[in-house]
């Protein structure tokens, strides 16, 4: 764009993935990944099926802790504190309090939309009714989805259209007040129209917590992202500002990708 | 823009970014080329030297609305009205660019004829209705590419012959001159150059123009007119 | 495509459509063969026993007048054994299933386990008789006994209510699931708040089923020794002096009803013949409800999950 873009050294830092490994059993899925994660940015991760990137955006909020067999080698540290969130001394629970994400099916809980919201609060032991009520607006409305279940909370949230799933999964994650937003393929399964609703409302809440987001369509990232990562088998290609990636990108496989050469 | 707003805001001030800056290139080429034709009367060389410096300008301008096109389409991919609407600013702004150009070359010439200080400069008049014909022509088109009016378009496109006439009319005329007095052989042969600069200026204008009708109405009428006189032309044998 | 083609894959879909239509002949015919046996005995069992069928039928006790037989002590019976094998059951077997789908490693020393407890489902239910006297008549020294009854048929359905749990936690999709943990829930939470409201429609129709097949289980009843002709009832749980609750009925003496009907049906009388048809049809009946229930209580509580 025309205004000038700051020094990438000089942006704030909010997380940081040095020399990760990770491995399925004996599946090297990651190989020495280090991406920086810049504060109040929207990073979008885009490469071919099977390149790793929903691997990646899972080690940080430990999903892969879930299932057994797997490991991680290498550092994501969180900022301010530093603290390594892959470190085996670093409850998982603590680490997904901090995080949260957004998954690629709308996956609302059989309940009403008032506690589905609610329901991260509720784990963080808020369960005063005046205390929720005042969370759950402030997340609906952030999500932009006040308006259109204000006077329907205590409906079941799986009466809501696609789209409007979506996003109240998006006021659920921000009810807690993540330090990062995990976005898993947010939009794949969403019309056009849910899409691009999803699209703004991403652009607006980076101003308000930093956001990591996974996505096959790299024309979304084009639209939506500050940085761009792409990945390929496992490892980080390239790393940029999204104008820099899609005008100019200096990796030629970046370029290979991008222009639909291949994959 | 007469249409309804994408989704995304940013992708509407980003268009509006683009075209509030073309009108303002628009308004500073105008006053370049009004500039020009005035030094070309007075021999004013300070005018002469701000037309030099602000040429810089208009180069900077065409580079900076060409990046953000360039992002536009990067980032958004876009379709249908806007893609016409991008690629046809990205032609307007080199005509645009052109026309500072030929302003630019106006004012030189005005240096060397007035610096000669021969005899009284020929013409005057009609090089000066010739250039505010010019000047007009691109404050239509510009107004044109605010209201993105096809109308007006196709009016400036049709007037464009005015000012060729012009300038055929007043190299004749010239022709005269340098055949009955070779003296003014010099002068006559810039006064020619400044006639020539503005007679493009007018075909960017209408160039301009051209690119309107893309935008609005998706066919491209470029180089019609000339075909079908060519066409006309070649009938005739 | 020429038509000659066009007609032999008309032959072809002809013929494939006969072997449709076979198959559905042959359908009907098979379900209709089962219902209809069913219905016949079932019919059968009323018309014999219809004359039973009066109110006092279910407030009097057997006695040796056929006419005055009733199923007062049956009935009670089996309503208390059922009470005290669901209330053992039910939370063995959803616990055990919690445990095995949420908890245990997936190791060889689970899939054992998993083994073994599809396979005592088929077990043959007089080996569980067989059991629950040497362990618990002998060995604890229960007596013949309500609670022993309740607790051989808990064990009986324990592995129906384990198996029943762990579908109806399986049947929850991965994606509820990580939804819950990503939000930063701790196992249990997970399990209080979502695994179990979101499988309790699963839960519940097989602990029914489970009942209703308990219900009418003779052999491991009379294994235990229930007797066959009390002509009185087990002591009320709800007394009048304090606490109010009482439980020394979990230690008499009891029959069920299909030892009732056994008994009537071994007697050389006729007359009792009616008898037994009476309590057959009611004992059907009772299964028939249970089951109903069953059905719609999925039908109630699937209607509020969806995903």
């Amino acid at each position: 764009m025309s205004e000038p873009k700051p020094a990438i050294d000089t942006l704030p830092l909010k997380a940081r993935a040095s020399a990760l490994d990770f491995y399925y059993g004996d599946f090297q899925a990651l190989k020495k990944i280090d991406m920086p994660i810049y504060e109040k940015r929207v990073t979008a991760l885009i490469g071919p099926s099977g390149c790793g990137k929903s691997t990646f955006l899972r080690c940080f909020n430990r999903m892969h802790d879930l299932y057994p067999g797997n490991r991680y080698v290498g550092e994501i540290s969180l900022h301010p504190d530093n603290v390594n969130l892959l470190d085996k001394s670093v409850d998982p629970i603590e680490v997904r309090m901090r995080l949260s994400m957004v998954f690629q099916k709308p996956n609302p809980f059989p309940k009403t939309i008032f506690e589905n919201v609610a329901y991260g609060l509720r784990v963080r032991g808020l369960n005063r009714r005046a205390v929720l009520e005042e969370k759950v607006e402030e997340a609906l409305r952030a999500a932009a989805l006040w308006n259109e279940v204000k006077d329907r909370l205590q409906d079941m949230a799986f009466n809501l259209s696609g789209g409007q799933q979506q996003r109240l999964c998006i006021a659920r994650a921000l009810a807690t007040e993540p330090e990062i937003l995990l976005f898993d393929e947010p939009t794949s399964a969403l019309d056009p129209i849910a899409t691009a609703s999803i699209e703004e409302l991403i652009t607006e809440l980076k101003q308000r917590v930093t956001i990591l987001i996974v996505t096959h369509n790299m024309q979304q990232a084009a639209r939506v992202s500050d940085f761009t990562a792409y990945m390929y088998i496992g490892e980080l290609v390239e790393f940029g500002w999204t104008d820099d990636i899609f005008i100019k990108p200096k990796n030629p496989q970046t370029e290979a990708y991008i222009t639909g050469r291949f994959g | 823009m007469p249409h309804s707003e994408h989704f995304s805001k940013q992708y509407d001030s980003d268009l509006e970014d683009v075209r509030s800056r073309v009108l303002q290139m628009g308004g500073v080429v105008e006053a370049q080329i009004l500039a020009a034709i005035e030094c070309f009367s007075t021999g004013d060389t300070e005018r002469m030297a701000e037309v030099a410096d602000n040429e810089l300008c208009v180069n900077a301008y065409e580079v900076d609305i060409d990046d953000l096109c360039v992002h536009i389409v990067a980032r958004r991919q876009p379709a249908a009205r806007d893609l016409r609407l991008i690629m046809g600013v990205s032609k307007a702004v080199t005509d645009l660019e052109r026309m500072g150009d030929e302003a630019e070359k106006i004012t030189r010439m005005a240096r060397l004829i007035h610096e000669r200080k021969g005899p009284h400069v020929p013409l005057q008049a009609e090089v000066r209705r010739s250039g505010d014909l010019a000047v007009a022509q691109l404050r239509h088109a510009l107004d044109a590419m605010a209201r993105l009016d096809p109308d007006e378009a196709e009016r400036i496109i049709r007037e464009d012959a005015l000012i060729d006439t012009e300038f055929r009319g007043i190299l004749r005329q010239l022709i005269t001159f340098m055949m009955e007095d070779p003296r003014t052989i010099s002068t006559a042969l810039e006064i020619i150059w400044v006639a020539k600069a503005i007679e493009r200026i007018g075909d960017h204008a209408k160039n301009i123009a051209e690119q309107v009708i893309y935008i609005v109405r998706g066919t491209d009428v470029r180089h019609v007119g000339k075909d079908r006189r060519q066409g006309a032309a070649g009938e005739g044998h | 495509m020429a038509r000659k083609d066009i007609g032999e894959i008309r032959g072809i879909i002809a013929r494939a459509k006969r072997f449709d239509m076979i198959f559905g002949v042959v359908g009907v015919l098979a379900l209709g063969l089962g219902l209809l046996t069913f219905v016949t005995l079932f019919v059968d069992m009323a018309l014999d026993g219809y004359t039973r069928l009066t109110p006092d039928f279910f407030t009097e006790f057997p006695s040796r007048r056929a006419e005055r037989a009733g199923i007062l002590s049956a009935w009670v019976g089996t309503t208390l054994v059922m009470l005290v094998t669901a209330c053992v059951a039910v939370p063995l077997g959803v616990a055990a299933g919690i445990y095995l789908e949420e908890y245990a490693p997936r190791n060889w020393v689970t899939d054992i386990i998993e083994i073994n407890i599809t396979n005592l489902a088929g077990v043959p239910s007089i080996i569980y008789g067989l059991l629950a006297l040497g362990l618990f008549i002998y060995e604890f020294g229960l007596g013949q006994s309500i609670l022993t009854a309740g607790l051989t048929l808990a064990l009986l359905i324990l592995p129906v209510v384990i198996v029943a749990t762990r579908e109806a936690i399986r049947s929850i999709p991965s994606h509820i699931r990580e939804g819950a943990y990503a939000l930063g829930a701790t196992k249990w939470q997970v399990v209080q708040h979502h695994i179990l409201p979101y499988s309790m429609g699963g839960i519940m129709t097989g602990v029914i089923i489970g009942m209703a097949r308990a219900i009418g289980e003779t052999a491991p009843i009379i294994t235990i020794g229930a007797l066959t002709f009390i002509a009185f009832l087990p002591p009320s749980p709800v007394t009048t002096a304090f606490p109010f609750v009482s439980f020394e009925w979990l230690n008499s003496p009891f029959t069920v009803m299909p030892i009732q009907i056994f008994n009537w049906t071994s007697r050389p009388d006729p007359n009792f013949h009616a008898n037994a048809a009476a309590a057959g049809f009611i004992l059907v009946l009772m299964t028939l409800a249970m089951n109903g229930l069953a059905i719609w209580l999925r039908y109630r509580i699937r209607r509020n999950i969806k995903w």
